[in-house]
């Protein structure tokens, strides 16, 4: 059951049912409505109802029949057509246009289903239509609440209202009318599938199926159940294992049978990772609620940002969920084009998320503070929520990225070196940032070399650029004056400022030091002298004065000695 | 938008490198192993000097002499240290957005095995060389901040498992109670009878034949939906068996077809053990075989064999259809002759002339 439609039913093509159907009614007398009725075969029933009227057989209200059948059938349109018909009979009876307001309900024609219910006489179905219009669109809270004290203590107007928990999120609430209700009347089996949605919705998958379980053992075909019993394996297991739970619904179910297979197309998406994401969910957008975020989800993971903040922007977000899919879209909006607001915005979107009671112990409620905090730069706070859910995550490069961020700026170069190169996918680790990273943490392991060499695979080019800059810089301070020196003097071929000099006329110097410590081998000097020669500099002269005294003191051949 | 730019600076590298501004004596020289008492520099004071220090490099260009080296050195000593004692509040600084960026200046923070000129200081040099080393401090690396980037984790699908029942529903028009979303939910059967076959089958047995328009649907793609061909197939076959036998109207009286399977008299029965029945290999023709045939069987054969045959046949398969006779010839393992079945059912109502 859809009851958060958006977008109008009416307009599109209405369900058209295949035909292959076997009846193994071998009797030869004629089945009577009833007996269709009680195997909510309605198809069945308008069959036969159809097939009366054709044949002079007038049923007493054949057209409410038809109304109702095509309703439960989940033909809204076809039953709003046939109860806006009986309307316009002169004895209509006054009660229709609730009915009429009922089918408009389940089409979104939310005014329209308005105008109809007020024609129809004060009832409780009116009262608790009119309850869930005022939730739906009108979002007038003091309507809500007269409606709301209007209900009565009877089973149907405290189920309507457990529904309305269930919508705004309070699936606590809603799950304690439905024990309520199931204590006094054991038999309300369905009730049972109430509470399996709400411990759905609660992240409680097992608790879902225990009570789901009750429901299918009784009727194992029941659309339903069955559907969420493939979204519970999807939590708890993997696709596969949810795909072959739908799989086993739609191999039962008759080609002529329409109910919910808009349900069942969003969700063999969804089992499926995502394929046939771009032929299935747009025209089920704002149909079902999820299909607009899997979208989204879809355009993110192939790294379409605009497009998944196109679908994205106007949403106002109630659930979680939506909140989450705005924050991170957000953030990688704002990152790709440098907007402080849109990180602004993503950082107080995973704030809120990981901070509300029902999702700080989630784990995309860890996640989000601890995107929260990256975008914040605490990163000490981002590694004590990454840390904390890290054993979910292992091999995740998107994760690993993050991780080794932050342990890298907190100065855990070790264990971050190791995790950078964990990470397969191929645009993280062309990403100058990786890179730069990476660079950082090898020269902080005294791995100076590595680095190096990272950066000759790199093309000349500004990142490139800035690469030399930290590794001379970074290797100085950790005193590998080699690659410093190799890196300085690069730098001062492509850019002669007295800056490079001075870093490589220290770097160079460090080497020689090196040497003298016996850190480094003496042959080393043989590098030193030209590069410090490229430099047209009046120390120059003096400095290698000195290096050659000391290699003529102690026997070291540098090979331009006689220059 | 101060934040980019900022680090835009950065990135050129153009910020102050070294924190030898301050004017220290020469005495100070021999601080450059000893550098704990400088400690309690203040932070920020030497934040604002690195700011002024962004042309400071021309000074070393020009004293380059070993003096002021030392000198330097030991300043560079002493901020090395002061980085450490404030490695704690790096983080902190970290976290401030607008301020995070100034700090380049100093190192963000000093690295397990940072170099450290104080080990080198036993080495046998002369003083010469002593002197040249000088230029290894005079440098500061600068502290390059790197840039972060958030990879946001981007969530799993979610799918859809719809909403609960909000008892807006229509009621039976008889006033019955339903019980659906109490006992059931509220939702089809996920068989539900084909509007198509039900009709045809309807009108069968309702002996209507006034099925104006009737429905048939279209499969689609048909090749890639095996079953829903299979299910019409099926369901039509089970339909028209499902229809009662044909009716023929004789025009000459023809015995109960009940009454041929009558059993034979039992010293024919006794004979049949003994021999066979004449086959079609007999020496006559076709006309005369079906006579002797009929005869053998009690079916009268009037002027045209036809309707006959046909009693011959509905006879024939009457056994054939028969569970009793199949399990006897099944317990007899007799041989079956090969059926060509002509089922009575292709046609609804045969009148033979």
């Amino acid at each position: 059951m859809i009851l958060s439609r958006v977008k109008p039913a009416v307009g599109g093509d209405g369900p058209t049912s295949v035909s292959e159907k076997k009846r193994k009614n071998k009797a030869k007398k004629i089945p009577r409505l009833e007996d269709y009725m009680n195997q909510r075969d309605y198809m069945g029933a308008m069959t036969l109802l159809e097939f009366q009227d054709s044949g002079g057989i007038v049923e007493e209200h054949a057209g409410l029949w038809i109304g109702y059948c095509s309703f439960h059938l989940g033909d809204h349109k076809r039953s709003m057509e046939e109860y806006k018909a009986l309307t316009l009979k002169e004895d209509c009876p006054e009660e229709v246009w609730v009915h009429l307001g009922c089918s408009l309900f389940f089409l979104g024609l939310y005014k329209e289903a308005e105008e109809a219910a007020l024609k129809g006489p004060k009832c409780q179905m009116q009262n608790r239509l009119l309850f869930h219009l005022a939730h739906k669109v009108f979002s007038d809270e003091k309507k809500l609440m007269g409606f709301h004290q209007n209900l009565e203590d009877v089973t149907e107007d405290q189920l309507s209202l457990a529904s309305i928990h269930y919508m705004r999120s309070h699936y606590q609430e809603a799950i304690d009318i439905y024990k309520r209700i199931l204590l006094q009347n054991r038999d309300f089996l369905a009730l049972n599938v109430y509470v399996a949605l709400c411990y759905y919705k609660l992240d409680y998958y097992d608790v879902s199926q225990e009570v789901l379980a009750v429901y299918l053992q009784s009727i194992p075909d029941s659309t339903i159940a069955l559907n969420l019993k493939a979204c519970n394996h999807f939590r708890l297991y993997n696709g596969k294992a949810a795909e072959a739970e739908l799989k086993n619904l739609i191999d039962i179910s008759s080609s002529s049978f329409e109910f919910a297979k808009e349900l069942i197309r969003h969700n063999l998406v969804v089992f499926r990772g995502g394929e046939g994401a771009l032929q299935v969910l747009p025209p089920l957008i704002d149909v079902i609620p999820e299909a607009r975020l899997n979208l989204v989800i879809y355009y993110l993971r192939q790294d379409d940002v605009q497009e998944a903040y196109n679908l994205i922007k106007d949403l106002e977000p109630t659930t979680p969920q939506e909140y989450i899919l705005k924050g991170v879209v957000n953030a990688a909006l704002g990152q790709e084009i440098g907007s402080r607001e849109h990180l602004k915005i993503a950082q107080q979107f995973f704030q809120l998320v990981g901070g509300s009671a029902s999702e700080c112990d989630t784990i995309p409620g860890r996640q989000c503070m601890a995107a929260c905090f990256f975008l914040l730069k605490q990163f000490e706070d981002v590694l004590i929520y990454l840390n904390s859910v890290k054993s979910y995550f292992y091999n995740d490069d998107t994760f690993n990225f993050d991780y080794a961020q932050a342990k890298a700026s907190l100065g855990n170069y070790k264990e971050a070196e190791e995790v950078l190169l964990m990470i397969q996918n191929e645009k993280i680790r062309n990403d100058y940032v990786y890179k730069s990273w990476l660079t950082r943490c090898y020269i902080m392991n005294k791995k100076a070399r590595l680095a190096w060499e990272l950066y000759l695979k790199m093309e000349t080019s500004s990142e490139s650029f800035s690469l030399l800059q930290l590794i001379a810089n970074d290797c100085y301070k950790m005193g590998q004056f080699y690659f410093a020196a190799k890196a300085f003097d690069a730098l001062e071929r492509l850019d002669p400022c007295p800056e490079y000099w001075e870093g490589k006329r220290g770097a160079c110097v460090g080497i020689f030091q090196l040497i003298l410590a016996g850190r480094e081998p003496r042959e080393t000097l043989k590098e030193v002298l030209p590069m410090l020669r490229s430099t047209g500099n009046p120390q120059v002269e003096y400095i290698i004065r000195i290096l050659k005294k000391w290699a003529k003191d102690n026997r070291v051949a540098i090979s331009f000695q006689g220059s | 938008m101060e934040k980019t730019e900022r680090s835009k600076t950065k990135l050129i590298n153009n910020q102050p490198y070294d924190e030898s501004l301050d004017v220290n004596d020469s005495e100070e020289i021999a601080s450059i192993y000893t550098p704990t008492p400088r400690q309690t520099v203040s932070r920020s004071a030497t934040r604002i000097q690195n700011n002024m220090a962004t042309n400071s490099s021309d000074e070393f260009e020009e004293d380059g002499k070993q003096k002021k080296k030392g000198v330097e050195g030991g300043q560079h000593g002493l901020s090395e240290n002061e980085e450490e004692e404030e490695d704690d509040d790096d983080e902190d600084d970290d976290s401030d957005e607008t301020e995070s960026d100034d700090e380049e200046g100093e190192q963000g923070s000093a690295p397990e095995g940072a170099y450290d000129p104080s080990d080198f200081d036993h080495l046998p040099v002369t003083a010469e060389i002593k002197e040249l080393f000088q230029y290894i401090t005079r440098y500061t690396p600068q502290t390059v901040e790197l840039d972060h980037k958030l990879k946001p984790f981007i969530p799993d699908f979610i799918p859809a498992v719809g909403d609960i029942d909000a008892f807006l529903k229509v009621p039976r028009p008889d006033g019955k109670p339903d019980n659906l979303g109490l006992l059931v939910l509220d939702e089809p059967c996920t068989k539900q009878s084909d509007p198509t076959v039900l009709s045809l089958w309807l009108s069968e047995n309702s002996k209507q034949h006034n099925i104006t328009e009737l429905k048939v649907k279209s499969i689609e793609n048909p090749e890639k939906n095996p079953k829903a061909v299979e299910n019409w197939i099926e369901s039509i076959s089970e339909l028209h068996r499902s229809k009662p036998p044909a009716t023929v109207h004789y025009i000459r009286p023809m015995p109960d077809i009940d009454i041929l399977m009558q059993e034979w008299p039992p010293e024919f029965e006794e004979l049949l053990g003994k021999l066979s029945l004449p086959t079609a290999d007999m020496n006559c023709d076709l006309a005369e075989y079906i006579d002797i045939i009929c005869g053998i069987l009690d079916i009268p054969v009037y002027k045209s064999r036809i309707q006959s045959l046909h009693v011959l046949f509905t006879l024939y398969s009457e056994f054939k259809n028969s569970q009793h006779f199949k399990a006897l010839a099944e317990g007899q393992k007799t041989e079956t002759p090969p059926s060509t079945h002509t089922g009575p059912a292709e046609a609804d109502t045969l009148t033979l002339e």
